[in-house]
């Protein structure tokens, strides 16, 4: 009996030993722990994590054989689905720890501000590591915080009109006809276009709101005022038109509606829909559909008709961070090596995975000047290169996603009906009272 | 006396680890949560609050919207699959028919696939150009395909289509295993006596089988305002948040918006609230005496 009881003693002690580990270790944000080691031939790894194992994640092999620093270093890539790391760093970096964190890591623009904002002190600026001169404006504007740069600018989500030539010219058109125009025209054509073809002129999911925020960053706009927190929804003539233009398309009969991103893809690769005006990451996926070849082409997006319209915009994209822990100015060097400062590694990002990044000494060449038989000999990339550096910069926020799904909300409402002013009212006083 | 307490006390060594550790693992958590819903703010910045939490449930077309949309669920599908469970359990316990083992293994099947396996598979059926629009178009009774997924309505029904789907045998098999301890005898008094299959069952299969459909209405309705995997992966909430569970609005709280893990527990702490509620209602109507 005794010896049972003893055994149940030291099984106690153990259960409340376990406890009181995690206790100690539990406020330091710092330190610690990291997962930056060393290996015995004293080459020094750090980890990164990323999603989409054809683009971030051959991006991040491509700048471990790029990298020439004075470290012996390479980094240890581990592939998530963007999802899972939004959700580990935040219940990682709320808990105040840093154990199994990583080094290096992606987030997308949209949410920087969030992260940045949410977690002072959890991520490392790397303003000095990097010529902020170097890179397209609009990306050291959603990457900075406080007047430092905390992400190392990656991929553009530079937005442009895809268009099948050959249904235009169907319809009586030429690409001309669709470069350089304001949405009023864009919709005058996919009538035009239904009507000779029988195709819709563009796809929409309706619990995505991208096209809504493409049309905002076109005009210099965003959900925001510039403090990046307060909503400028009820006022704001760029979105008031972006709703009206987005109704106007849903009654012109001129939209096929998806669900999912699977189905956004079929759209357009069975050829059920004229155009696709989205970013320039979308060209593996038109171009997966061989039997194409030749019928596409890329537009400049179409414009507002406000002031301060521009033909060019953005949608998604993403850029490196560093987390502030042990490790810290090795990753850094690591960025500022390969994504900062190396011209011959933006090439071959372009040449081997058509990754067009936002590193402005990076995008000249011939590998930029190439014609794609695909789109009909156009240079495209080259194309979204100089419409890259035009990118109207806007302060994405805080609070895009959460704003994103009141206006898709308030957005079912005014095409049920509601007038657009009501609802973008309504989106307001919800986004004062949930926002804070 | 003294050979007592000392037997006492070692019965509550045996307790005393699943205590503690029920204390630190159920008790602690549900306790900061507690806490954590009086808090609030962005990420790690949170800051005690009051009852700023509480009162801003009160005004949250979304939460108001979440849980309409899960009592929709609630009323609808909750009945429907009992009644579907039982319906079935009845007719598979029937010694009389063939290939019971087939239809009980068939019935019960979509109980251990995988919650978003089935339901991705779900979300394809029901697209645009989905099988069941083309069986429907095939058929004639629909000239064009209906966009399940982005009407409002029609949404809810494949929500609780898929969940009726995948739970149905799942309860069955609670109400088979109690209809097989129900005494034979008392059918045949029954029958002797001349009750109809129709009264046999109400009168008989249904009194006897009261605790058990008392039990899987609770677990069914705990199921289903705990409802995530499905909204998630078949419409994620939409169209707009016509379908949005209560369970993903916490999901989004924490993760798709800018974190406030202290509303985000307040919300939480709704479900707890409404299980309460609801659990009680309905030992109340069952009548339990015991």
């Amino acid at each position: 009996m005794k010896k049972f009881l003893a055994l149940l003693l030291i099984l106690m002690l153990g259960v409340l030993a376990a406890c009181g580990g995690d206790d100690t270790s539990s406020d330091d944000t710092g330190d610690t722990e990291s997962d930056s080691g060393e290996t015995s031939d004293g080459v020094q790894s750090v980890t990164a994590w990323a999603w989409d194992p054809n683009f971030n994640i051959r991006a991040l092999e491509l700048a471990n054989q790029a990298y020439d620093g004075d470290s012996e270093m390479y980094v240890e890539i581990i592939e998530n689905a963007q999802d899972d790391i939004i959700q580990r760093l935040n219940t990682g970096l709320s808990s105040g720890t840093t154990q199994g964190m990583p080094n290096i890591v992606l987030i997308e623009d949209y949410r920087a501000q969030s992260f940045l904002q949410s977690y002072p002190d959890a991520f490392y600026p790397i303003t000095d590591y990097i010529n902020s001169d170097d890179f397209v404006q609009y990306k050291i504007e959603a990457t900075s915080f406080d007047g430092d740069i905390y992400g190392l600018p990656f991929d553009t989500g530079v937005s442009g009109l895809y268009v099948r030539t050959d249904y235009l010219e169907e319809a009586g058109y030429t690409l001309e006809d669709v470069t350089n125009i304001t949405w009023k025209e864009y919709i005058e054509i996919g009538k035009a276009v239904k009507e000779a073809t029988g195709k819709d002129m563009i796809t929409l999911d309706p619990n995505d709101f991208g096209l809504g925020r493409m049309m905002l960053q076109s005009a210099g706009e965003w959900y925001f005022e510039e403090d990046g927190n307060t909503p400028d929804l009820a006022d704001n003539p760029a979105l008031e038109e972006t709703f009206v233009l987005y109704k106007e398309m849903m009654d012109a009969d001129i939209v096929k509606l998806n669900s999912d991103w699977s189905q956004f893809v079929s759209a357009f690769n069975s050829g059920d829909v004229a155009t696709v005006p989205t970013g320039n990451w979308i060209t593996p996926s038109v171009k997966a559909e061989a039997s194409q070849s030749g019928n596409w082409a890329v537009a400049p997006l179409p414009r507002l008709e406000i002031e301060g319209a521009t033909n060019t915009s953005n949608l998604g994209g993403s850029s490196w961070y560093v987390l502030n822990q042990d490790g810290k100015e090795l990753a850094a060097e690591f960025l500022a090596n390969t994504f900062g400062s190396n011209e011959q590694f933006y090439t071959d990002l372009v040449t081997e995975i058509g990754a067009l990044g936002t590193y402005i000494p990076g995008t000249k060449g011939e590998a930029f000047e190439q014609e794609d038989p695909f789109f009909g000999g156009q240079a495209i990339i080259q194309d979204f290169a100089t419409w890259s550096e035009q990118i109207p910069p806007v302060n994405y926020g805080m609070h895009t996603y959460a704003v994103d799904d009141i206006l898709i909300v308030e957005m079912q409402n005014y095409l049920n009906g509601s007038d657009v002013n009501d609802a973008l009212n309504n989106a307001q006083s919800q986004a004062e009272t949930q926002l804070r | 006396m003294k050979q007592l307490t000392n037997k006492n006390s070692i019965g509550w060594l045996f307790v005393l680890i699943s205590v503690v550790a029920i204390t630190l693992f159920y008790f602690y958590p549900m306790f900061d949560a507690l806490l954590l819903s009086f808090q609030s703010g962005m990420g790690a910045n949170l800051e005690y609050v009051g009852f700023d939490n509480w009162s801003r449930l009160l005004n949250d077309p979304t939460l108001k919207q979440a849980l309409i949309n899960t009592m929709t669920y609630l009323m609808i599908q909750v009945p429907l699959m009992i009644v579907l469970a039982l319906f079935f359990s009845v007719i598979l316990n029937d010694p009389n028919l063939k290939f019971r083992g087939f239809f009980r293994t068939a019935i019960f099947l979509p109980a251990v696939t995988s919650l978003v396996a089935y339901s991705v598979i779900f979300k394809y059926m029901f697209s645009v150009d989905g099988i069941v629009n083309q069986l429907l178009i095939n058929l004639n009774l629909i000239s064009e395909p209906i966009a399940f997924i982005s009407d409002p309505v029609w949404a809810k029904v494949v929500i609780i289509l898929a969940i009726t789907w995948r739970w149905t045998g799942y309860n069955m098999i609670f109400y088979l295993s109690a209809l097989q301890n129900i005494d034979r005898s008392i059918y045949e008094a029954a029958r002797i006596d001349g009750a109809n299959s129709f009264q046999q069952f109400i009168q008989i299969t249904i009194p006897m089988l009261k605790p058990i459909i008392l039990f899987t209405t609770i677990t069914s309705t705990i199921g289903t305002l705990q409802l995530f995997d499905e909204v998630v992966n078949i419409t994620s909430g939409g169209p707009g948040i016509q379908t949005i569970s209560i369970s993903q609005y916490i999901y989004d709280l924490s993760f798709k918006y800018t974190p406030n893990f202290g509303y985000a527990a307040t919300v939480s702490y709704v479900i707890v609230i409404l299980v309460v509620i609801l659990s009680i209602i309905q030992f109340k109507v069952a009548g339990e005496k015991e």
